[in-house]
């Protein structure tokens, strides 16, 4: 069941629904108080692959704007809520929209509007130390006269009574490379609950932002996550572009599109050894991790930069690419492309990935459109979003690949994703360089932004990233946005895990891709 | 006296603890070196030549570093099972022919295979007991599934070794050494091959490393421990596995058997141990790097299942050949 543009639009105006098209993706609905439920209904009945991609809460002066962000199969809309400041309370979504709870708590954090009947409501980002009545994103908050009450150092109960034991997974431990936790009760060897606390590296990416300029906003947003940083530059400075109206020359969307393929390459290629480490086979995180090095010098040689490439900007990018160093690319991908087939035998057939792999951590369909879930997850449960395919950017366009689906809905199937994007990402490489535009790389554009806002969304390794950037007309942003993709995939973590061995907890886990600092902007 | 000093030279010098210490650390060398080769990677290579000394300084390195025992751990217990643990294998190690003859000499008994077995068990169990009194939860899951993992694989473990000695018809390990004049995993491969799985599982390397799953339980039974302790206890494994090379060695690959040539004997009898040894080394080495881990529960079905079953097959099997196939050839 899916429908065009057209018809949601219809469906809404019947409503009295007022919409702007164009504006925050397809089109904006304004949604009086109360009513932001009702126009949620209208989409999920019309589509169902109607998801809450995000939920941005920001500050209006004298009121709070709640923007939900909705994708469907082919458009993206928003709904545009206010509530009063000295009473900001809106009733939940999350029983129409499971995969909402986070981002629901999350406003809740930042903005402190209160969502009725929310299933589980606590802190979710902020430390537990934070002050009650304290909402870092509200712009009369000055952040350096906060103060932090002092920790209680109450002991840590390893069992409540009730026979189960609590294995804590983290802030540290050998699975996670980062800090977060994930307190999981276990009766024997059987998980029976998973409780979540993330935040630990929460660094307010999306408060410093608003006191630094466009241009240094670039390189904060892209220390966002040092695996996907090309994705966050990206996803950054086309909201910015769209705000100015700029037109990127075609080469540099060309080199975008190689620089952003190659950032894929290098987390798909790290995540595959990754998950051999989890299930104790690290002969195949050291191949892997092996091959992945001649990516990561592939990146320095266009970029500058091995990891963090620095090498987007708004208007375009910083540097060209030499054409004495396209053979060069070539040759290296040629020569990961032929260990292609020898990795995707041994993820297909080899018996122990099997055993350890398969019919674990199972996402059914419906639960992954219900969850919200993106990216290789979702598209390992068979449901199939591709932000590149779904809408566009930079060249995707004009690149043809093959959008990857598995159906298992297991570990082993969003796995198995990665391993076919990888071919499809040196596929998009090397058509990218065959076509390679000539010309500018990039444009002059003005240090000052127009005031307007804009909503962009990347396809960034782990999924669909969701920037959403308002200006003011000054050098500063009004409001950036964020949402990462591990954010949205956690919760399917959190519910296929429940029922299974805990040895099923790392490879579950992991297939995710989970990237904290993504997680903790 | 000369007898009394000579004793105790076999026990502390040669073949006794110094050689098996030795031993422990150049076979553990060998796995290292052998897993990274096989992962693309270095291993050791800056301790002594190609990094052969590096077990010896890490072990050292542990020695030197500060112990720490937990409030809540049960401290008698959490101190010496480690110490017990090494001691009970090198003790097991002594009943096995080194250098033609065991350790002790003259200690070798009827039946003294099924002591050897059940030192085993005692090992494993010091081991459990090692991660239960730390009193962690890791640990207590990591000692939960030693003791899971020993129980399943120590009967189909003792079926198989029953295997050579059907076919030499003793339970002694001297006379088993003695008759294979053919190495017995000429006669009854079958039995070799779920030999050296099981025993596999019994040292709890990969594709059953399954009590140190660091993704899972962190270091598993070993968790808590820390300085000199740890070092003995991460000897106390090392030992382990060579004790198991030994006897796969000794019940199916004809043990000290081979050809001397010039000087003294026990010399070429320790070198033909000693490669053997090697080489089963490698051959677990080799399953270790090349499969992943697999689950507790898959283990104990694939224990119940298959291997109790096919141990009981082999055995059977073994029987008949050796009463009524092998005497006619």
């Amino acid at each position: 069941m899916t429908s065009n543009n057209l018809d949601i639009l219809k469906a809404l105006e019947a409503k009295n629904f007022q919409i702007q098209i164009g504006k925050l993706g397809t089109a904006a609905i304004q949604a009086p108080v109360g009513k932001h439920r009702d126009a949620l209904k209208i989409l999920l009945d019309l589509d169902e692959k109607t998801a809450v991609t995000a939920i941005t809460g920001i500050d209006l002066g004298a009121s709070v704007g709640v923007y939900y962000h909705v994708r469907t199969s082919n458009s993206f809309v928003t709904i545009q809520c206010e509530v009063p400041k000295d009473k900001p309370t809106l009733a939940t979504i999350t029983d129409l929209v499971p995969g909402a709870a986070f981002h629901e708590l999350e406003v809740t954090d930042l903005l402190g509007v209160v969502f009725e009947g929310h299933p589980n409501p606590g802190r979710l980002v902020l430390p537990d130390t934070w002050p009650e009545g304290v909402y870092p994103l509200r712009k009369d908050v000055k952040i350096n006269e906060v103060k932090l009450n002092t920790p209680s150092s109450e002991d840590v109960k390893l069992s409540d009574g009730s026979g189960l034991v609590k294995i804590v997974i983290g802030p540290h431990h050998p699975a996670l490379l980062e800090p977060e936790k994930f307190a999981v009760l276990v009766d024997g060897e059987t998980v029976k609950k998973v409780e979540p606390r993330i935040g630990y590296v929460h660094r307010g990416v999306e408060k410093a932002s608003e006191s630094k300029t466009y241009l240094q906003d670039v390189y904060l947003v892209e220390r966002i996550c040092g695996i996907c940083n090309s994705c966050h530059a990206t996803a950054f400075v086309e909201a910015v572009e769209k705000i100015l109206k700029t037109d990127v020359p075609p080469r540099a969307k060309y080199i975008r599109t190689i620089i952003l393929e190659l950032n894929r390459l290098h987390s798909h290629l790290l995540t595959l050894g990754h998950a051999g480490l989890e299930i104790g086979y690290e002969t195949l995180f050291q191949y892997f991790w092996r091959d992945r090095e001649p990516i990561m010098d592939l990146t320095e040689m266009i970029t500058g930069n091995r990891v963090i490439s620095s090498s987007l900007t708004v208007g375009g990018v910083r540097r060209d690419i030499k054409e004495a160093d396209i053979p060069k690319i070539k040759a290296t991908l040629t020569e990961l492309r032929k260990k292609i087939p020898f990795y995707k035998q041994m993820y297909e057939n080899e018996p122990s990935i099997r055993m350890r792999m398969q019919k674990v951590g199972v996402l059914a369909r419906e639960d992954a459109l219900k969850l919200c879930v993106v990216g290789p997850v979702a598209r390992g449960s068979g449901v199939d979003i591709d932000v590149r395919k779904d809408e566009p950017y930079e060249a995707y366009g004009e690149i043809p690949f093959k959008e990857v689906v598995y159906t298992a809905g297991d570990t082993w199937a969003r796995m198995n994703v990665r391993m076919d994007e990888v071919e499809e990402s040196i596929n998009i490489i090397e058509y990218a360089l065959d076509h390679l535009p000539s010309g500018a790389y990039r444009v002059k554009v003005p240090r000052v932004v127009p005031p307007g806002e804009a909503v962009n969304r990347v396809e960034a390794p782990r999924g669909e990233l969701f920037y959403y950037v308002k200006s003011n007309g000054t050098a500063f942003p009004e409001r950036v946005k964020v949402r990462t993709p591990t954010f949205a995939n956690i919760p399917a973590f959190l519910k296929t895990a429940i029922g299974e061995s805990i040895a099923d907890v790392p490879p579950n886990f992991v297939s995710l891709d989970p990237c904290f600092s993504c997680t903790d902007r | 006296m000369i007898d009394y000093l000579w004793l105790i030279f076999r026990v502390l010098v040669f073949p006794g603890f110094t050689f098996i210490l030795f031993l422990t650390m150049f076979c553990d060398w060998i796995e290292r070196k052998i897993e990274a080769r096989m992962q693309n990677r270095m291993g050791p290579s800056f301790t002594g030549p190609s990094g052969i000394l590096q077990p010896l300084a890490d072990f050292i390195k542990l020695l030197t570093k500060e112990e720490i025992t937990p409030n809540e751990s049960r401290k008698s217990i959490f101190r010496f099972a480690p110490f017990f643990a090494f001691s009970v294998l090198i003790f097991a190690l002594c009943f096995l022919p080194i250098d033609g003859a065991s350790v002790i000499p003259n200690v070798s008994f009827g039946g003294d295979l099924i002591f050897v077995m059940a030192l085993i068990s005692v090992a494993n169990f010091l081991l459990f007991l090692s991660g239960w009194s730390s009193s962690n939860p890791y640990s207590s899951i990591g000692a939960a599934r030693v003791l899971t993992q020993f129980l399943g694989y120590d009967i189909p473990l003792l079926m198989l070794a029953l295997a050579p000695a059907f076919l030499a018809g003793s339970l002694t390990i001297a006379t088993i050494v003695a008759r294979q004049w053919i190495p017995f995993v000429v006669l009854a491969p079958w039995a070799f091959i779920f030999f050296i799985i099981t025993m596999q599982a019994e040292l709890e390397k990969d594709p059953f490393d399954i009590p140190h799953a660091e993704s899972e339980v962190v270091a598993g039974y070993e968790t808590e421990y820390s300085g000199g302790k740890l070092a003995f206890l991460k000897l106390a494994r090392d030992v382990q596995i060579v004790f198991g090379a030994s006897l796969v060695t000794v019940l199916f690959l004809g043990g000290t058997n081979g050809p001397a040539f010039f000087g003294l004997p026990e010399l070429w009898s320790t070198l033909w141990f000693v490669l053997k040894v090697v080489a089963v080394i490698v051959i677990s080495e080799y399953m270790t790097v090349l499969f992943a881990r697999l689950r507790i529960d898959q283990i104990v079905r694939a224990n119940w299942k298959f291997m109790l079953p096919l141990s009981v097959l082999s055995l059977l099997l073994t029987i008949g050949l050796a009463v009524w196939v092998y005497p006619m050839v």
